[in-house]
């Protein structure tokens, strides 16, 4: 048996999800989050039950490849059952959806989700009604309080019911189904969407490419939009029938606060501000923890084995990896982790996205692409990954390049421990100054030259919710799993590949190959070569790095303020870490890993020369 | 019931539904002719017998192929007679839509669709769009039109207005507008907007965020 949950963004399959399975997906509250199928297997007397939560989607017509995915899986009758999850308080949009999976005829049952929420807005929902009107069975549930979720497996396996009802299209689109089903011989579903030109039958394609023409003359109108007005008006019909207004507790209205200029930004910039400073604060504290019990336990001890020296090098670089992993992992990432998922499930994402349209329309990009930039501040490894909810690759392709500008927890790390320790607190948020303006800089020239079409935001406004600590543990937890999955293994193999590096004494050999540069153009000692070639697989490896070989914790009685500061902004724009490499090539391929690479080491020797002149 | 008047009537109700969404009561319809309810009913009811309307239980008025087909073209023929009338002729509007509530009975399909296409050459399809009185039917593919003729925008009005959608333009971005319910006949309202920029739209009682220049392509009119 398999069953798929299926609705809007946002109406709560993954909490359902969760909740069924007991797996850990995660939730996130903009639209758009979850691409990949996510099954998870269940008994239920005696009987394995396989249970797949789809994307969230507004439509099954699109081009998206969320609805292309979840197309195909009704085409091809991926499940037993659809649990198609509705929104209690947005009934009259869930239904839109609902009408048109209907269309795919699966055996579905109907959930009502966020009862309870639409018991605060007063809205009384007539079951029997719904019922009759949509011919399956519904239920009522309330995910966050795991009300009722129990019965819905009894319900999906016992009374789903495939569903008879048709939406009434105008009279030009049905005689147009009717007429391509008797031409064609392909079922109603598919002429409806070969009519809004979405299909792989070339011929099907033809022949209702004509008359859909035939009907956009006639009606003045796009079919897409004669077909989407008349869904509406069935689902508004539905929603009207059986959903009635009781009395609302008047609540605040948040917005009005969130949402305005004044205190709109303020608020925005606030946030972010605080959620930096104190992943910072926590962060190093925690570090310190981590670094000092891993270094006394299992280090020291491991060194005084006294094995080979081969043997030995290779265990010690393993360790130092698994220390770097955990010691940036739980101290800066978790921690960011936690309180960008504490934001995202309050809601606020997309007003930060809606306030912040404007200035990101300068760089090219829109509203949408400032959470990737505010992930990125955490760790650049996720923030590609949510490239994804941006919709053309020119707009993937800017926020890429960007993304791997932003200072990331590590490379925080760096400017604290060395500039604001050594140089001084000013010169350290002047390092910030700069990226900002390479950014800004970086951005303008790049939705210039670009090719693709600028896409504007389209985004739905999640509701404001109190964020419940367990979820927000959960999805953190999940995340920090992601982060250790794509970045440990990268981690050990480049660290034991440095060790070896050094055990058969290449380093010198590099240090006097790289010389010109680093001394010459860069004016910083030999050995800050090797430092920032470290920096690569863990930007703030450069730093400690940079330590051991200097020989000296206190940096500042080996190398001038001028060469710390230099050696600072080389680090923090040189070359995207290698698991950041590793997953722009997972995502936009290898041709713009490279470039995004290139770019930033172009970059990065480029500011080191002009301030080492300055200096000079 | 003269055939003029039968015409008027399904003109009537199809135009209702397709400004408003749902099915006229007795009592709109009675509006927009200024006659008393009574008498409107009594004609309905004919109208029924002859197979053009079909009642609902609450008394809406819902139109039946034939009823519906016999509407829309005498919506057509009447926006064709009314732009030649007034584009090309040059008579000013109001003269023109009543002029054309006369002739609308009488001319061919034919002629209209001659008219219609001699129309369609002459002048871009914007101006349709600007010139009516009547809402939702425009914007199709390929469709162009020059600066100067563009309808109004969710850009031209101000945050708390409440609005009806009369269409889209341009096919790139409408798809998820659509989606979320932003289609001709809705009515939507205005909740955030600053200046020239992004705006919340709340539209089906969600709250949708969309930048200048999606918000652009939506043409609305004040909702009355």
């Amino acid at each position: 048996m398999k069953i798929a949950l299926l609705g809007n963004p946002g109406a709560g399959k993954s909490l359902i999800f969760n909740q069924l399975t007991g797996l850990g997906i995660e939730v996130n509250r903009y639209p758009g989050s979850s691409v990949c199928l996510e099954c998870g297997n269940v008994c239920y007397k005696k009987e394995k039950i396989e249970i797949v939560d789809l994307p969230g989607i507004y439509s099954l017509d699109g081009g998206s490849e969320e609805e292309i995915l979840v197309r195909k899986f009704l085409e091809q009758l991926g499940a037993d059952v659809i649990v198609a999850i509705l929104d209690a308080t947005k009934l009259e949009r869930s239904l839109y959806l609902f009408l048109q999976v209907a269309e795919f005829s699966p055996k579905i049952i109907a959930v009502l989700n966020m009862i309870d929420e639409a018991e605060k807005q007063g809205l009384i929902i007539d079951v029997d009604t719904l019922k009759t009107r949509l011919g399956v069975p519904v239920l009522l549930t309330a995910a966050s309080e795991g009300r009722d979720i129990d019965r819905i497996l009894p319900l999906a396996l016992g009374s789903s019911r495939v569903v008879s009802l048709e939406v009434p299209y105008d009279h030009h689109i049905e005689a147009a189904l009717k007429s391509l089903e008797k031409t064609m011989g392909t079922p109603r579903y598919k002429n409806l969407l070969a009519l809004q030109g979405t299909g792989e039958d070339p011929m099907l394609l033809d022949s209702a490419g004509a008359v859909a023409h035939e009907i956009e003359l006639r009606h003045r109108m796009s079919v897409r939009q004669i077909i989407a007005t008349n869904r509406h008006n069935l689902s508004r019909k539905i929603a009207a029938s059986s959903v009635s207004k009781g009395d609302q507790k008047k609540t605040y209205d948040l917005d009005s606060l969130l949402t305005r200029i004044f205190p709109g930004v303020p608020i925005l910039c606030a946030i972010l501000f605080f959620l930096l400073l104190s992943v910072f604060v926590i962060g190093s504290w925690m570090q310190e923890i981590i670094v000092q019990t891993f270094t006394t336990y299992i280090i020291v001890p491991f060194v005084a084995l006294e094995l080979s020296p081969l043997l030995e090098r290779i265990g010690f670089s393993v360790l130092v990896a698994i220390e770097a992993g955990l010691g940036i992992a739980f101290p800066f990432i978790f921690t960011f982790y936690i309180g960008l998922s504490l934001i995202e499930d309050t809601g606020y994402m997309t007003r930060a996205a809606f306030l912040a349209d404007r200035a990101m329309h300068r760089l090219g990009l829109h509203g949408e692409a400032i959470i990737p930039m505010v992930i990125g501040f955490g760790c650049t490894v996720p923030a590609v990954l949510s490239l994804r909810i941006l919709k053309t690759r020119r707009e993937k392709t800017i926020a890429a390049f960007l993304i791997t500008l932003v200072p990331c927890s590590a490379r925080t790390v760096v400017i604290a421990g060395i500039v604001a320790a050594f140089v001084g607190i000013a010169w350290a948020f002047s390092i910030y100054l700069i990226v900002f303006v390479l950014i800004i800089i970086t951005a303008v020239l790049l939705s210039r030259i670009t090719p693709g079409e600028q896409f504007g935001m389209i985004v739905e406004m999640s509701v404001l919710r109190r964020p419940q600590a367990r979820l927000v543990l959960a999805k953190s937890w999940l995340r920090i799993k992601e982060f250790l999955f794509i970045a440990m293994p990268l981690l050990i193999i480049t660290s034991i590949a440095l060790g070896l590096f050094q055990y058969f004494g290449l380093t010198d050999a590099f240090e006097q190959l790289v010389a010109p540069i680093t001394v010459t153009l860069l004016g910083l000692p030999e050995y800050a070569a090797t430092a920032l070639l470290f920096g690569i697989f863990r930007k703030e490896l450069a730093f400690e790095t940079l330590a051991v070989l200097a020989g000296t914790a206190d940096l500042g009685s080996v190398m001038t303020a001028a060469q710390l500061y230099t050696f600072a902004i080389v680090t923090v724009l040189f070359i995207p870490c290698i698991s950041t490499i590793a997953v722009l090539y997972r995502q936009l391929g290898a041709r713009i890993a490279i470039l995004i690479s290139v770019y930033s080491v172009f970059l990065g020797l480029l500011i080191g020369a002009i301030i080492n002149m300055l200096i000079k | 019931m003269q055939p003029s008047l039968r015409e008027d009537y399904l003109e009537a109700i199809q135009h209702f539904m397709m400004t408003t969404g749902h099915s006229p009561l007795p009592h709109d319809i009675a509006i927009v002719f200024g006659k008393p309810e009574r008498e409107i009913r009594a004609d309905l009811e004919g109208l029924k017998e002859s197979g053009d309307i079909t009642f609902n239980g609450d008394e809406a008025i819902n139109l039946t192929l034939t009823g519906k087909s016999v509407g829309e073209c005498v919506i057509k023929k009447h926006e064709t007679l009314q732009l030649f009338l007034s584009e090309i002729l040059g008579m000013d509007s109001s003269t023109a839509s009543s002029e054309a509530c006369n002739l609308e009975h009488s001319v061919s399909d034919e002629t209209v669709d001659r008219l219609g296409n001699y129309l369609k050459k002459t002048r871009p399809l914007g101006n349709i769009i600007n010139d009516r009185q009547t809402p939702a039917v425009c914007g199709y593919t390929g469709m162009t039109c020059d600066e100067s003729c563009t309808p109004p925008s969710l850009l031209d009005f101000n945050e708390g207005d409440e609005l009806v959608v009369r269409c889209i333009l341009g096919q790139s971005c409408a798809k998820r507008l659509l989606d979320l319910g932003v289609v001709p006949g809705e009515k939507v309202k205005i909740r955030r907007k600053h200046g020239k920029d992004a705006l919340v739209l709340q539209v089906k009682g969600c709250d949708v965020a969309l930048s200048p220049e999606i918000a652009a392509a939506v043409s609305v009119e004040r909702y009355k």
